[in-house]
């Protein structure tokens, strides 16, 4: 069963049916004088459109040569990958209240366990040195913006 | 006589301390991301930006332009000794360099890769020096329909070229195009798609969208593979090719040099498809093709050569056209335009110092890497043994600081993760990125070319087809999308889908 497909193409012409009525509620305009919502209204019916041609062609076809759902789904660590992408909402959404130095120790803490486990000194000794480095390369080095969050720094 | 004379003003900027330093450190950078996977050409080149802001435009693109062609030549070394490839440029060197290592080849194959490079970069530079004048006077006669119709060939090669499926591929370039209208409107000045967030006033990033397709989505990806690496270091010896690797190499540089330069120069061409199409055609050339795939060396000489040249002739069109063809031209772009040097025909007037002042670093850069790649070799295998769970935390900061620090804003840090995702999930549905950024970097260009040439025509679209080079690009365009729907013909990125790549 390819109905990973399916799912994909239908989720493609729901956003493009969106997009094109976003656009229509900009302005289409006319020809003579296209408006704001001209363009993101193309944009979306030829999405759209091209959607539904890859749907129709698939289901004709059966998605013959493309890889099967547990193909595409297998062998995945949702745990890991799951457990590293909310790290990094939670950093995007402390980071500036925490600052660069804390919320990217902490960050480390969890990332460097995240893929094989090690001692906690070590971690500890990791997160903080490549932080340390990450924040004399940038910072002081080539003078970028980091936040300082409560501590100021 | 001029061009003499330019190329000596090029080499006095060229040779300026500042510029040397710079240059150095691009192709420095440039070569350690083509060696380490998962930090491609454009994460660098986003991450670095902000740190280009205090130094002259000339030094700054110098830096960037070293970051591509150095990643170039890195990428190679990881293909050949990991059979992982350093960036996208290099899969193709894979499938030979890999299998001449295995067979205690490994010197030879880093060393004629090394040396194809140098000699493809080298020919590319002296075409882009000779090409580019005269396009600068053909780019004067260029008014809105011309770039608009210059613009949808170059996204239409790019569809036709990468992906097995055209369809999706333009699927990816429509997303492209919407992504790239959200923010004010260039001509109403209304806002698109904001969702009265005001760090979206402005658009969506190139720098956080570019990071999170290409750099997190790769993190993302080999999180959840368990990657074997097997590296070939103890039997990387006698570097130089022998007679015999060049008689079968020479005529291979030489083709690769030629297709990838040229492929290079289309907008919507580019390194990647540069190598792919001349390790295709160079199998198809071959008096003994069953050897390809088993250690070849030819298959190693034209996919690196096609990739150097194709890195060079790439500036060509941004420079004097002001089109990116790619991705990490459309970076570049915005380095210059952050620089307030507008890219474009009169870039070569207006600016000469700047123009031949890369070309000129670009001829001192690839020597550099020469240098660099042949006797640092040691260096870079060690890099390689750095394990996966080390370097993707020092991946996800890169990115995090990169995205982060072109405005300061965590904003586009989210945006940065939102499309990291989104990359992710299109890299599991076979949906390429390459088209979806190329539009968007594309877009609010092409709707301004749009809407200008409507207004101009009263709403006809007959001015795409009444002005000569508009109506020849626009009917390229179509037999591009026609062509794959005819019975016998063969698409070449449907047939590249099934070489076995990694």
């Amino acid at each position: 069963m390819k109905r990973t497909y399916l799912i994909s193409d239908l989720v493609w012409i729901g956003f493009a049916a969106i997009v094109c009525w976003g656009g229509l509620k900009l302005g289409f305009g006319t020809f003579h004088q296209p408006l704001a919502g001209f363009m993101p209204f193309l944009s979306g019916l030829i999405l759209g459109l091209l959607a539904l041609v890859d749907l129709v062609s698939g289901a004709i076809t059966h998605w013959k040569g493309e890889k099967a759902d547990n193909e595409i789904w297998a062998n995945i660590h949702w745990g890991k990958l799951l457990l590293t992408l909310a790290l990094l909402f939670i950093y995007t959404a402390f980071f500036n209240t925490l600052g660069f130095i804390i919320a990217t120790i902490l960050l480390l803490l969890f990332l460097y366990r995240v893929m094989e486990p090690r001692p906690w000194w070590m971690v500890v000794i990791a997160s903080v040195v490549t932080t340390g480095l990450f924040y004399l390369g940038f910072k002081v080095g080539l003078d970028s913006q980091l936040p300082g969050g409560f501590l100021g720094f | 006589m001029d061009l003499i004379n330019y190329l000596f003003l090029g080499f006095s900027v060229a040779f300026q301390p500042m510029n040397l330093f710079y240059c150095f450190l691009g192709v420095l950078i440039g070569t350690l991301v083509g060696v380490l996977p998962g930090l491609g050409p454009v994460a660098a080149m986003s991450l670095l930006l902000p740190a280009t802001f205090h130094t002259t435009p000339v030094a700054s693109i110098i830096m960037m332009a070293g970051i591509y062609y150095g990643a170039m030549y890195g990428g190679s070394t990881t293909s050949i000794l990991v059979n992982i490839p350093g960036e996208a440029a290099s899969v193709m060197t894979c499938l030979d360099g890999y299998q001449m290592a295995r067979k205690g080849r490994a010197g030879p194959a880093l060393g004629i890769s090394a040396f194809g490079s140098f000699i493809a970069g080298t020919i590319g530079i002296i075409g882009m020096m000779l090409i580019s004048p005269p396009l600068v006077n053909f780019a004067l006669k260029f008014g809105p329909p011309e770039y608009f119709s210059l613009m949808i060939l170059g996204l239409m090669i790019l569809t036709f070229l990468t992906s097995a499926s055209m369809v999706r591929a333009l699927m990816m370039a429509a997303f492209g195009l919407i992504v790239g209208c959200i923010g004010l409107d260039n001509i109403s000045g209304l806002a698109r798609f904001a969702f009265n967030i005001p760090e979206l006033l402005d658009g969506v990033g190139l720098v956080p969208v570019v990071m999170g397709l290409f750099g997190i989505s790769e993190v993302m990806l080999n999180i959840e593979l368990k990657i074997k690496r097997e590296v070939f270091t103890s039997e990387v010896k006698g570097l130089l090719p022998t007679l015999g690797d060049w008689g079968k190499s020479i005529w291979s540089i030489i083709r690769g040099t030629v297709i990838g330069f040229f492929l290079g120069i289309l907008p919507g061409g580019g390194a990647v498809i540069a190598s792919f199409v001349s390790y295709a055609i160079e199998k198809r050339v071959s008096q003994h093709p069953e050897e390809f795939g088993q250690g070849a060396i030819e298959g190693v000489a034209a996919p690196e050569a096609a990739n150097n040249a194709a890195a060079q002739g790439a500036f060509i069109p941004l420079l004097t056209l002001g089109i990116p063809s790619n991705v990490v031209m459309a970076m570049l772009l915005g380095a210059l335009i952050i620089h307030g040097v507008t890219p474009g025909p009169l870039l070569l007037a207006d600016h000469p110092q700047l123009f031949w002042g890369v070309v000129a670093s670009m001829y001192v850069g690839n020597a550099m890497l020469l240098a660099l790649n042949l006797p640092l070799i040691g260096i870079w295998v060690q890099l390689l043994r750095v394990p996966y769970s080390i370097l993707f935390p020092l991946i996800i900061l890169f990115c995090l600081i990169g995205s982060y620090s072109i405005n300061n804003s965590s904003m586009d840090v989210l945006i940065m993760l939102v499309f990291g995702v989104i990359g992710y999930l299109m890299k599991k549905l076979s949906l390429e990125a390459a088209p979806m950024v190329l539009a968007f970097v594309l877009g609010p260009m092409l709707e301004t070319a749009l809407r200008q040439s409507l207004i101009k025509s009263k709403g006809s679209f007959s001015i795409f087809f009444t002005r000569p080079i508009s109506a020849v690009c626009l009917i390229l365009a179509i037999a591009l999308l026609i062509m794959p729907m005819l019975p016998w013909f063969h698409r070449p990125g449907a047939a590249l889908e099934h070489e076995d790549v990694t």
